[in-house]
């Protein structure tokens, strides 16, 4: 009996024990929240990509004038043999429909296509310039947001004194001066007048780049052990970097002080102060954690704009980054570097929302991932 | 909130001393100085140095360094074509033209002598792969005749090739290892790429490094068979006009290509000096003689009374010192050039008595140009508003339509423009390179005017002759030219090189902006 019901029992508590194996066979595996998050983000993110290869690709081909223009000299263009070879070449002889698929499925093996200018391919050429870049935002963004937030917090806690309304002012020149000019003239004066920092460029023209490892030669040139070429080329980053930062900075000064001027009022603040909090411990832990989520979102799109759109800036200091590359895709017509600067452009703003959508987790509880 | 302050002003005492170390650091001990490096800027427009691919400013400033030709122009005269590897001889009918190879002591910078079946290879080259300098040897056969010889045949007379030849797309090149590098003389050639970083000449530099985008480095071709070039080492790089100017005034840049009249006035003789040349291009008005399209400018009276309403003397002015007044649209320099001082005259009076005999009520012509662009620093959208305000003087209303120049460019092709303003930069120095102005030609054709029978008998006359009847033949041909007003000249700009006081000694002419390997 006992091994009559201990046989069932057994057989039941086997089948039991299957069932359950069985279910969480069948149930899927519970995702961590942040994994889920991230996963969604990243689907969510490709399909904005290839909304960025549609968009890029009809824009760039609704320009109503044709590249073939741009590549031919006048004698060239007159020649219809040269004509049509150049337009088979390029694939323009193709219905745009294909002319679109073409180009989709070469982007899916990681290729952006060949310059029509200058015949180099636009991702091999995207690689060399888009560090420049990186460099300089870096740089652009690390002056930003020491200056500004401190500036902003600064102008803030003195609300209504001589040193807010003298931020305030320094904030809207940053703001409001035109890049172009300012490069110009801070070129002028730090590089020929008082001799403070080197000429244009990324290195000294007689200086050879470190070996490529990031393509940023401040990095490359440390990794290398050459101080000396790591001197220097930090050297010419510093007045495009701080010239480039002026808007950011004002930008950023002006929206920090306005967030901490929202979070100064509240109460959990007032109750902290009342607690007799050391004021250290009521600025940044209170009042500059509270303030630091829209500025965070205003640092992210910033970073985004100065990895992208820094073309006046680089074009005084003739650095060849992104931006310079991009207009001059768009002044020759050269359509795959102005559909392969639209993708890359594209990614680093879904990248750095994405990025500033985790630090948002990180930096204020309530919007964590449950 | 006095710990913010003092944490506020050690940041920014921490970023300006790394700023400084940064500066001080960058005067450089890995350089050592730039003793025989040559540091040259200009505003890219680069598409190749593949000598036989190449049509822009700056692919022919470095193939000039990288390849020699077969003919050169005597001390950059653009009236004297003279040997270069090859001595020339041309049939008296203008057909043949006989190369002969001269220097056997040329070498290419891998140590490989120049034969003629580079020379040979080179003008097929040219010829084959259908690129934007292949119409300079449209219709001339090429044939290696023995070791040291090559003809060029004609169909038609072509006294123009002895000024063709030595334009730096016709360089030559080591055929050998061109065809190695998956070189052809046809479409299918694909030895761009490997030109662009590994040039096959036998000038003074090679290649080091290319970078379209920012800057291409040569070095001295250890074989080259010239004079040695003081300067081993040439950085050319990518830089606005603007930056240009403080670059010269600071020796960190020893020539500089693209500054203005108004910049070149800046520069103290203590920094640097200016060496202005005539330029080889020409500005001029063009009126689409097609009336559905022209409108008012398809009428001839229009047009004249557009001429007479300019007043050129201001345009001079704004296209700054040594820029100079044309009477066609070939370069003062030229063979077959019309005196200057036949060019048109500002005469407001003949201009409204033009415009009354038009039946013109003042309606607005649209204008085109390019906005983006300025020809030997002369600003087309400062130009295009200059003329719009000289001829409301007259009574002639302009609309301004200005657009990008690959735009403007594609419009103007596509003749379906009704006036505006063109540019046309020499080719090569020789009347018959505006013969495409002439009813029949190619631009001719992008204002719509078909038919001339005037014109087509002066040019017929032209072709035929030679020696100084030639200048005389093509000076009338041209006069008759501007005289229709189809194309109205503006003005010829000059072409300015700034170079810097450490350069002592330099060769500047009409033919080469700036020779490196002559600079000492």
């Amino acid at each position: 009996m006992a091994e009559a019901t201990t046989a069932p029992l057994g057989t039941d508590v086997a089948s039991a024990s299957g069932e359950a194996d069985a279910a969480q066979r069948v149930k899927p595996p519970k995702l961590h929240p942040l994994l889920r998050f991230i996963l969604i983000r990243i689907g969510i993110s490709l399909i904005l990509i290839w909304g960025v290869t549609v968009v890029t690709f009809l824009l760039t081909n609704l320009v109503p004038t044709d590249p073939v223009a741009a590549i031919l000299g006048d004698r060239a263009a007159a020649d219809p043999e040269i004509v049509a070879q150049t337009r088979e070449k390029l694939g323009l002889d193709q219905p745009l429909l294909v002319q679109y698929f073409t180009y989709l499925g070469n982007l899916l093996q990681g290729d952006l296509g060949v310059s029509n200018q200058t015949r180099t391919p636009v991702l091999a050429s995207i690689g060399q310039v888009f560090p420049a870049s990186i460099e300089l935002g870096i740089g652009a963004i690390l002056i930003s947001v020491i200056l500004g937030l401190l500036l902003g917090l600064l102008s803030a806690l003195k609300q209504n004194s001589l040193v807010d309304h003298a931020i305030r002012t320094l904030s809207l020149i940053g703001i409001s001066a035109p890049t172009f000019w300012i490069a110009t003239v801070a070129y002028f004066v730090f590089f020929f007048r008082l001799r403070v920092v080197p000429g244009a460029g990324r290195l000294d023209p007689w200086i050879t780049p470190p070996p490529k490892v990031t393509g940023l030669y401040t990095v490359d040139s440390l990794l290398a052990g050459q101080m000396a070429t790591f001197a220097n080329a930090l050297g010419h980053l510093i007045l495009p970097s701080c010239v480039l930062a002026l808007f950011t900075i004002g930008l950023l000064t002006r929206f920090s002080r306005s967030s901490v001027l929202d979070i100064i009022r509240l109460d959990y603040v007032t109750a902290a102060k009342a607690k007799g909090l050391p004021a250290r411990t009521v600025v940044f832990k209170y009042i500059f954690r509270g303030a630091l989520v829209p500025i965070i979102t205003v640092v992210g799109l910033a970073f985004g704009s100065l990895l992208s759109g820094a073309v006046l800036t680089e074009t005084v200091f003739a650095w060849n980054g992104l931006g310079q590359y991009a207009y001059r895709g768009a002044t020759t017509l050269d359509l795959p570097v102005i559909m392969g600067v639209g993708l890359v452009i594209g990614i680093v703003y879904i990248l750095v929302n994405f990025i500033v959508d985790l630090i948002y987790g990180f930096v204020d509880p309530r919007v964590r991932v449950r | 909130m006095r710990r913010l302050t003092r944490n506020f002003v050690a940041i920014c005492s921490t970023l300006a001393l790394t700023a400084g170390l940064a500066a001080c650091g960058s005067g450089s001990d890995e350089a050592g100085g730039a003793g025989d490096t040559i540091v040259a800027e200009t505003a890219f427009n680069l598409k190749t140095i593949d000598p036989h691919r190449q049509f822009e400013f700056t692919g022919s400033t470095i193939d000039s360094a990288i390849y020699q030709t077969a003919l050169e122009f005597e001390d950059g005269d653009l009236t004297k074509p003279t040997d270069g590897l090859c001595s020339f001889e041309m049939s008296e009918d203008s057909k043949e033209m006989t190369l002969t190879l001269k220097d056997e002591d040329a070498k290419f910078s891998n140590g490989d002598p120049v034969t003629a079946d580079d020379i040979a290879f080179s003008f097929e080259r040219l010829q084959g792969i259908k690129g934007n300098p292949s119409f300079f040897l449209d219709g001339v056969k090429v044939k290696k005749v023995d070791d040291k010889t090559v003809t060029l045949t004609s169909e038609e007379p072509n006294p123009a090739l002895p000024y063709i030849l030595p334009n730096s797309s016709i360089g030559i090149v080591n055929s050998k290892v061109v065809k190695e590098n998956e070189g052809t003389t046809d479409e299918k050639d694909g030895a761009e790429q490997f030109l662009n970083e590994n040039s096959q000449g036998s000038g003074p530099y090679k290649v080091e490094k290319y970078d379209a985008d920012s800057q291409v480095v040569l070095t001295a071709n250890e074989h080259y068979n010239g004079p040695e070039p003081k300067y081993k080492r040439v950085v050319l790089r990518n830089v606005s006009a603007e930056t240009q100017l403080t670059d010269i005034q600071s020796g960190q840049a020893q020539v500089a290509y693209d500054l203005n009249s108004d910049q070149a006035k800046q520069i103290d003789e203590s920094m640097g000096k200016i060496s202005s040349l005539p330029s080889t291009r020409s500005l001029y008005i063009f009126n689409n003689a097609d009336e559905k399209i022209g409108g008012p400018a398809a009428d001839p009276n229009f047009r004249k009374a557009v001429m007479a309403a300019i007043d050129y003397d201001k345009l001079i002015d704004l296209a700054g010192k040594g820029s100079q007044r044309m009477a066609s649209l070939v370069p003062n320099e030229f063979v077959g050039a019309v005196p200057k001082d036949e060019a048109p005259e500002r005469d407001l009076e003949k201009a409204k008595k033009l415009l009354k005999e038009a039946g013109y009520d003042g309606e607005k012509v649209p204008f085109h140009y390019s906005s983006d662009q300025a020809v030997n620093g002369v600003d087309l959208a400062q130009l295009a508003e200059t003329l719009q305000a000289q001829l409301k003087e007259a009574g002639i209303n302009l609309d301004l339509k200005p657009a990008p120049s690959s735009t403007q460019l594609d419009g103007f092709r596509s003749a379906k423009q009704p006036m505006g303003i063109g540019t046309w930069g020499a080719d090569f120095p020789d009347p018959t390179n505006y013969n495409v102005f002439i009813p029949g030609g190619d631009v001719a054709d992008r204002v719509n005017w078909s038919d001339d029978p005037k014109l087509k008998k002066l040019a017929d006359e032209a072709a035929k002759a030679k020696g100084d009847a030639r200048d005389a033949a093509y000076a009338k041909l041209f006069k008759a030219t501007t005289d229709t007003a189809v194309w109205i000249p503006l003005v010829q700009p000059v072409s300015t090189v700034a170079v810097g006081s450490s350069i002592k000694k330099f060769v500047s002419n009409a033919d080469i902006s700036f020779d490196f390997a002559k600079a000492e």
